[in-house]
C-alpha cells in the first residue's frame, strides 16, 4: 500500500509525544547514581510499578502490526500467544525468580558462568546480545515502516531519528528512567488500544440498527470467533505450531531468558512483590493486551465481511492496523493511537538497550578488566554501551528489511535463538546433574542440528503433527518443537556420559536450594517472625559508613534484631518505592518514632526533610 | 472442515500438554520445598496458581461455547 495517512494535527501530536517521553526519561535520569541503580533501579519498586512497566516491555511495535494482521486474517485466535504464560508460573514464581533475585546474578550469562563455566558464559553472552540487539532492530524497522506512511521521511532516516530519541533517555537514566517511562507508556498503550476498540465498535454501530458490539459479534464467522486456531492447518497459521513456538518456546524464552524482563523483576523491592507483579501481569494485563494489539484486525475483518468496499482495494493484511485506525478515529485521535505504537517501540527498545548494556558491562567489560574498576567508570561504560547497542541495531535494520515481512523476520529470530538458551536455563535450574560439557554440547551440537533441520525439513516431519510442508519454505512454527527436542536430547545424553557437577559449587543455583536462598542471601539465620510496619521520622547520623538505627521499642514492634534486613521507604505509596533503601539494623537507641540514618543512606534513598518514612523488617 | 480439529482438539491439546507442564511445575516446587505450603503466604500462592489455571481454562472453554453457540 503506498499512500500517506494522517493530518498535520496527528503529526504534531506524535512529535509532542516523543518530546514528552524524552523529558520524562531525562527527569528520572537523576535517580541513577550507581550501576545498581542504572541496571536494577536499586531493587526497590512496588509490584504495580513493575507490572505496568512490563506491559510496555512485552508489547512491542511489531505486536500491533503482527497480531492485528493475524486478527484480520483469522479472527480471535490471534490472541493465542498472549494466553499461554500461566503454565510456567509455578516454575517462574517459585523457581527462577527467587534464584535470580537472591543469588544476585547481574545477568543471565553470569548465571551460566556460576552454574556451568566461563565457556558457557561466553557463548550465552554472544547469543543473548545478538538476540536483544536484533530484537531492537526489528522494533525500529516496524515503527519506521508505519511512520514512513505518515511523514514520508525515508525509512533509514526515520529509523535513525527514533533510535536517537530512545537513546537519549536510556543513555542518561538507565533502569529507573526505563521503569518510569514504561509505566507512563504502558498506560498510554492500554488506553489507546482500548480506545481504538471502542471507536471501532461505535463505527460499526453506524451500519445497522443493532448496537455496535452485537453487529461486531454477529458478523464474524464461527471460526473467526474461536479463541484457538485450527489444529494443524493452514501451514502458516495453526494451533499446534503456534503452541510450541509461542506458547512453549516463546513463553519460556520471555519469562526465563529475556534479560530485560529479568532486570525488571530484579528491580522489585522483594521476591514477593515480583510474584505479585508476575501474577497480575499474566492474569489481568495479558488478556487485556491481547485485545489491545488485535482489535484493529477484528474490526477490519467485520468491515471486510459486511462492507468490503470501504477498505482500500490494495490494502495488504499487514496494513490493517493503520488503515482501521485512520478510518475509525478523528484527526488528533489517530495521532494519539500512533503515538501508542511509538510507545510500544520505545518501551521495548529501551528495556532491551538497558539490558544489553548490562550484559556488555557485566559479562564482557568486568571479566576483561578483572573487576578492577570504580563504579563511576562502569556507569560511564554502561552509558557508552547503550549507545553502541543502538548503533549496531540501526546497522542491522537493512538486514531484517530483506525478509518478506516483519513477521517472518521475527519468527525466524525467535526459533533460531531461543531453543538452546531456553533448554540450557531450564535444565540448569531443574536438573542438578546437567553438566558444563552438556550445556556446551547443547549450544554447539544442538545449534548444528537446528540448522540441519532448516535445510532438511524431513528431519522435522516426525514432529509436524500433520502440518503440511510449505514447498521451498519448510515448516513454520512447529520447527520450534524439533529445535527444543534436539537441544534437550543432546543436553540430557551428554549429561549422562559426563561427570556431574560438584553440588557445593552450584549451591543456590537450582530449584532444589530455593528453600535455603534467603539464608544464603542474608548471610546469617533468617528471622521470619511477623512484625508490624511502622512510621518513623528520620534524623541524620554522623556515622561515616552506612548506618541505620531504630529505637528499642520500634524494633520490638517490628520483631527485629540487630543484623536483620530492613526496608525503609517514603510513606507516600504512589511513589512505588522510588524513594527507598534496603539496609540492615544497627544498634538501637531510645527515641521512639525516630530513625537515625547515615548521609550515604539518605542520599541513596532520596529522602526529603519532614517526610515520614515507613519501615518494615524483611528477614 | 473437520469440526473436532477446529473446535475441541486444540482446546484439549492446550490443557493436556500445557496442563502437563503446569502440573510438573507444581509437583517440582512442592517436592523441593521451593513453596512451603505450611506457610500461610505460600499456601495462598498455591491457591492463586491453581485458580489462575482454572481461570484461563474457563476463559477458553466459555469462549468456545459462545463462539459455537452451543
Amino acid at each position: 500500500m503506498d499512500f500517506v495517512l494522517g493530518t498535520n494535527l496527528d503529526r504534531i501530536i506524535i512529535l509532542l509525544y516523543f518530546v514528552l517521553v524524552m523529558s520524562f526519561g531525562a527527569y528520572f535520569g537523576k535517580y541513577s547514581k550507581s550501576t545498581s541503580d542504572y541496571f536494577f533501579g536499586g531493587r526497590r519498586f512496588s509490584w504495580w510499578l513493575i507490572s505496568i512497566s512490563i506491559v510496555a516491555t512485552g508489547i512491542g511495535s511489531h505486536s500491533f502490526l503482527k497480531y492485528s494482521t493475524k486478527a484480520y486474517e483469522y479472527g480471535f485466535s490471534s490472541t493465542m500467544t498472549y494466553m499461554n504464560d500461566w503454565f510456567f508460573m509455578p516454575l517462574f514464581m517459585f523457581g527462577w525468580l527467587p534464584i535470580i533475585y537472591y543469588s544476585k546474578v547481574a545477568s543471565i550469562p553470569e548465571y551460566f558462568q556460576r552454574r556451568f563455566n566461563s565457556k558457557a558464559r561466553f557463548i550465552a553472552t554472544f547469543m543473548i546480545l545478538l538476540y536483544m540487539i536484533g530484537y531492537v532492530a526489528i522494533q525500529l524497522l516496524t515503527l519506521a515502516t508505519v511512520l514512513y506512511k505518515i511523514y514520508s521521511i525515508p525509512l533509514m532516516s526515520t529509523v535513525i531519528i527514533i533510535a536517537l530519541v530512545t537513546t537519549l533517555y536510556t543513555h542518561f537514566g538507565g533502569q529507573t528512567s526505563v521503569i518510569f517511562t514504561d509505566l507512563f507508556q504502558g498506560l498510554i498503550l492500554l488506553f489507546s488500544g482500548l480506545l481504538l476498540f471502542y471507536l471501532g465498535i461505535n463505527y460499526l454501530g453506524e451500519f445497522s440498527n443493532l448496537n455496535g458490539f452485537n453487529f461486531f459479534w454477529d458478523n464474524l464467522t464461527t471460526s473467526q470467533k474461536l479463541p484457538l486456531a485450527n489444529f494443524n492447518s493452514p501451514p502458516d497459521f495453526n494451533f499446534v505450531g503456534i503452541f510450541w513456538q509461542d506458547g512453549i518456546a516463546g513463553s519460556i524464552g520471555f519469562l526465563f531468558m529475556n534479560q530485560g524482563l529479568i532486570m525488571r523483576f530484579m528491580a522489585a523491592k522483594n521476591v514477593n512483590e515480583g510474584r505479585k507483579a508476575a501474577a497480575f501481569n499474566v492474569l489481568i494485563i495479558l488478556p487485556i493486551s491481547a485485545i489491545v494489539v488485535s482489535n484493529a484486525g477484528w474490526i477490519g475483518r467485520v468491515i471486510s465481511n459486511t462492507n468490503p468496499n470501504i477498505l482500500p482495494l490494495d490494502m495488504a493484511p499487514n496494513d490493517v492496523f493503520v488503515v482501521i485506525t485512520n478510518l475509525v478515529s478523528s484527526p488528533g485521535v489517530f495521532g494519539l493511537i500512533i503515538a501508542a505504537l511509538c510507545a510500544a517501540l520505545m518501551s521495548t527498545a529501551d528495556t532491551l538497550v538497558n539490558a544489553s548494556s548490562a550484559v556488555i558491562v557485566n559479562d564482557i567489560y568486568r571479566p576483561i578488566t578483572k573487576n578492577k574498576n570504580s563504579d563511576k567508570k562502569e556507569l560511564n561504560i554502561a552509558r557508552l554501551a547503550s549507545l553502541l547497542v543502538k548503533i549496531i541495531a540501526v546497522l542491522l535494520v537493512p538486514f531484517f528489511n530483506n525478509f518478506d515481512s516483519i513477521y517472518e523476520a521475527h519468527g525466524w529470530f525467535h526459533s533460531t535463538f531461543t531453543p538452546p538458551l531456553v533448554v540450557g536455563i531450564f535444565l540448569g535450574i531443574f536438573w542438578k546433574k546437567f553438566t558444563s560439557s552438556a550445556i556446551i554440547a547443547t549450544f554447539l551440537v544442538g545449534g548444528f542440528l537446528m540448522i540441519l533441520g532448516q535445510f532438511y525439513p524431513e528431519l522435522i516431519k516426525p514432529f509436524s503433527h500433520g502440518i503440511e510442508l510449505r514447498p521451498g519454505k519448510g515448516y513454520s512454527y512447529i520447527g520450534a518443537l524439533y529445535n527444543i527436542f534436539v537441544c534437550a536430547t543432546v543436553g540430557i545424553v551428554v549429561s549422562f556420559f559426563t561427570k556431574p557437577p560438584d553440588l557445593k559449587r552450584i549451591k543456590g543455583l537450582t530449584i532444589f536450594d530455593v528453600k535455603d536462598l534467603k539464608q544464603i542471601f542474608k548471610g546469617s539465620e533468617i528471622n521470619e517472625k511477623k512484625g508490624e510496619k511502622i512510621s518513623v521520622e528520620w534524623k541524620r547520623s554522623n556515622q561515616p559508613n552506612e548506618f541505620i538505627s531504630f529505637s528499642k521499642n520500634d524494633m520490638k514492634r517490628m520483631k527485629a534484631k540487630k543484623g536483620d534486613l530492613v526496608y525503609l521507604s517514603d510513606s507516600r505509596k504512589w511513589l512505588g518505592g522510588l524513594k527507598s533503601i534496603h539496609s540492615s539494623f544497627d544498634k538501637s537507641h531510645n527515641e521512639d518514632g525516630i530513625v537515625y540514618l547515615s548521609s550515604s543512606l539518605i542520599e541513596k534513598g532520596l529522602f526529603i526533610d519532614n517526610k515520614t518514612l515507613t519501615a518494615e523488617k524483611e528477614m | 472442515m473437520n469440526n473436532f480439529n477446529l473446535i475441541w482438539l486444540p482446546f484439549l491439546y492446550l490443557y493436556i500438554v500445557g496442563g502437563g507442564f503446569f502440573l510438573l511445575g507444581l509437583v517440582l516446587i512442592i517436592k523441593t520445598n521451593a513453596i512451603e505450603i505450611s506457610k500461610p503466604n505460600h499456601f495462598n500462592w498455591l491457591l492463586i496458581l491453581i485458580i489462575g489455571f482454572v481461570y484461563y481454562f474457563l476463559i477458553h472453554f466459555l469462549f468456545i461455547i459462545f463462539a459455537t453457540g452451543n
